[in-house]
């Protein structure tokens, strides 16, 4: 827990995390993060000379247990809340439209939350699935000169919602470029792939998007090695981290790419920072292995986010900072990195996503090189679905 | 119709469906002794696996040495669980039983959790990754490794149902009561089934710990592997093997024509088809006594 001022009550943030079930790859580290941020703001006087606080709760990913966890803490005078679970977050969204609290819900959630004109008080800063998707489709235009007339681009996905939520986007876009589409579902946990992978070899796609977690991709990688495809084709999703890579093998991983929204790697200044003035002093919110994760590097720039809104609405609105100042907070990042850690974002009361930058790298067997900038392809086509499904919410 | 291609699509199937019988005999044994669907197979193979490591990469021991002592270690769990949980519930109703499995896989989970964390690990067999080749057909190393290993712990079980030991084990299956009034020491019995039980978790464990990383989701295995289970008879090792081969290859090449047709998901729907089909119309499996019937 963060707060070493003893001053006036602090400025908290109910983390309702899934730390026991199936988001464990990731919320030790992204937790961790934003524990470690908390307390570097607190050393350095707070936010408007009062501490900044993290509650960190467990929902096991089961939507009444963050009801109850965002129920608690709003009682507790909580009103910006992080669940880091899609189920949860849907299970929340509505009640905090209903209570005027800011849910943040970066990465995980309903995609069309980024139309502010519908969801006032939901915030998924960052890149949402479909503007991820849209991004890996805009990277492999790129490698075929702007032309992707003949192209096979196959996509394996866990087929429940997370893997689903970017097939619509996939469709859409296969008809605007001309590619042909190749779906490979596989069921949860991803532990059998092999019919899916023997078609691939079949089908013989140019290039495959993955949208699977943890050990999943373990196993595809396996599989194409079984099947001879070569790695470089594989694209994922921004869940796979390092562990992913230790456990692939780091020289059989060479050539896989991923699509990130944040800066992978321990150089960035802001863990750097944090390495030497709490890990260094034994102050550190967790083991020193988990600040070396690309989620631990999420949660730096998820937490950096969410603390800057908390100053700028300091700023302008003054202390206390309250629901509806900490939004204009919120709708006032211009062109912010996250402390370098992302693209630039831009808030406003219309686009709650901020911009949906992600970079395409690639793992060269030691690191991760980037293989583009930030990029944000098909602005149109994204936000046309989105207006779609954010104008049947509440029906 | 593309033969090669379906053929390799059965195969593989195969293959993954004796892995699951892998998992499946664990289940079948502990059943044997109990009546008894033991819920926590999935958080035995779990432990299984995460002992394994501990032993190799904790403590430096080759996989070699790491693996059967991981056995010896299950085999003491197995036994500790019956002595401590199991014991106290003789005489209570079979629900009660099922229960505490579901109670033991829980804590399992939860404990694994919290010493060794939600991080995945691998198991590093050294199998190679590259295709067996049968013609055309790519065949994976490793699934052919853990089918044999499934064959061979087959074969193993087999000739120990015809030991002394074994020859009691099976008559606690026919009627605990009888037994008990011969002298068979009933909670020796289930105790043992219990052990062998954890030592089959351990093979199963390692063998997809290599295949998929050793984390929680190494628990999520019951279904399918109470689905072959199911299918085969819940207390025949036989059922068990061939229940797995027969799963496996409708999975694998049933899906092949009906995910187009159904947009995908058509494995899980296979498997729950052939577990709803089996409880209603073969309660007893392929190969189960035909007491095990519908209450």
């Amino acid at each position: 827990m963060a707060g070493t001022l003893a001053l006036a009550e602090p400025f908290k943030v109910g983390v309702c995390y899934d730390l026991s079930k199936a988001y464990t790859f990731a919320t030790p580290q992204v937790s961790q993060a934003a524990m470690d941020v908390a307390k570097l703001i607190n050393m350095q006087g707070g936010i408007g000379g009062e501490p900044v606080e993290v509650i960190v709760r467990d929902h096991g990913n089961e939507p009444q247990r963050g009801i109850e966890c965002y129920s608690r803490l709003s009682r507790e005078g909580v009103f910006v809340f992080d669940t880091l679970s899609t189920p949860v977050s849907l299970a929340i969204l509505p009640r905090a439209m209903e209570d005027g609290r800011i849910l943040m819900q970066s990465l995980v959630g309903r995609g069309d939350a980024v139309d502010g004109t519908v969801f006032e008080w939901v915030y998924p800063v960052g890149p949402t699935y479909w503007g991820q998707m849209a991004n890996d489709i805009g990277y492999i235009k790129q490698l075929h000169d702007d032309d992707l007339s003949d192209v096979k681009i196959g996509y394996i996905y866990f087929d429940y919602p997370f893997g689903q939520e970017p097939i619509e986007i996939l469709k859409t876009l296969s008809q605007k470029e001309g590619f042909e589409l190749l779906l490979y579902p596989v069921p949860l946990p991803g532990s059998d792939q092999s019919g899916a992978w023997s078609k691939m070899r079949r089908d013989n796609p140019d290039h495959v998007i993955s949208w699977m977690l943890g050990g999943a991709h373990v196993v595809a990688s396996k599989e194409m090695q079984r099947n001879r495809i070569p790695m470089d084709k594989y694209i994922s999703v921004n869940w796979l981290n390092e562990v992913d890579i230790a456990n692939i093998g780091a020289e059989a991983a060479t050539g896989l790419k991923r699509g990130t929204n944040v800066v992978g790697g321990q150089d960035v200044p802001l863990r750097l920072e944090i390495i030497n003035k709490l890990y260094d002093e034994g102050e550190g919110s967790g083991p020193l292995v988990n600040t070396q994760d690309v989620y631990y590097n999420t949660g730096l720039a998820m937490y950096s986010i969410i603390f800057e809104a908390a100053r700028r609405a300091a700023d302008l609105e003054g202390m206390p900072i309250t629901a509806e100042s900490y939004k204009k907070g919120l709708e006032s990042l211009e062109n912010y990195d996250a402390n370098g850690l992302m693209a630039p974002i831009t808030v406003t009361a219309e686009d709650h996503g901020g911009g949906g930058k992600t970079r395409i790298e690639m793992w060269d067997g030691e690191t991760w090189v980037p293989q583009t900038d930030w990029i944000a392809a098909y602005g149109e086509v994204v936000w046309d679905v989105v207006r779609e499904s954010s104008s049947k919410y509440g029906e | 119709m593309d033969w090669v291609f379906l053929s390799e699509l059965a195969i593989n199937g195969a293959l993954t469906g004796l892995l699951y019988s892998l998992f499946a005999i664990g289940l079948v044994l502990v059943y044997k002794a109990s009546s008894v669907p033991n819920l926590a197979q999935g958080g035995l193979t779990m432990v299984g696996a995460y002992v394994v490591l501990a032993l190799a990469r904790d403590l430096g021991m080759p996989l070699w040495l790491a693996i059967p002592l991981a056995a010896v270690v299950m085999f003491g769990l197995g036994f500790g669980i019956e002595r401590v949980a199991l014991r106290r519930l003789a005489g209570r109703p079979v629900v009660m039983i099922l229960m505490l499995t579901l109670g033991l896989d829980i804590f399992l989970r939860g404990t694994t959790l919290a010493i060794s964390g939600g991080t995945s690990r691998s198991m590093e067999l050294g199998v190679s990754y590259e295709p067996l080749l049968l013609g055309d057909i790519f065949i994976s190393r490793i699934h052919l490794v853990g089918a044999g290993v499934a064959l061979a712990l087959f074969v193993a079980f087999i000739v120990f149902f015809r030991t002394r030991t074994g020859i009691k084990l099976r008559a606690i299956a026919d009627d605990y009561m009888a037994s008990w009034s011969v002298g068979i020491s009933v909670e020796r019995g289930v105790g043992l089934s219990w052990a062998l039980a954890s030592v089959v978790a351990v093979a199963a464990g390692v063998i997809w710990g290599e295949i998929q990383g050793v984390d929680q989701a190494l628990s999520l295995l019951l279904l399918k592997g109470l689905t072959v289970a199911v299918l085969g008879g819940l207390d025949s090792i036989l059922g068990a093997i061939v229940a797995g081969i027969i799963l496996g290859v409708i999975e694998n090449v049933g899906a092949e024509f009906l995910d187009p047709l159904v947009g995908g998901g058509s494995r899980e729907l296979i498997v729950a088809a052939v577990l709803i089909l089996t409880v209603m119309i073969r309660p007893h499996g392929l190969f189960g006594r035909h007491d095990i019937e519908r209450v």
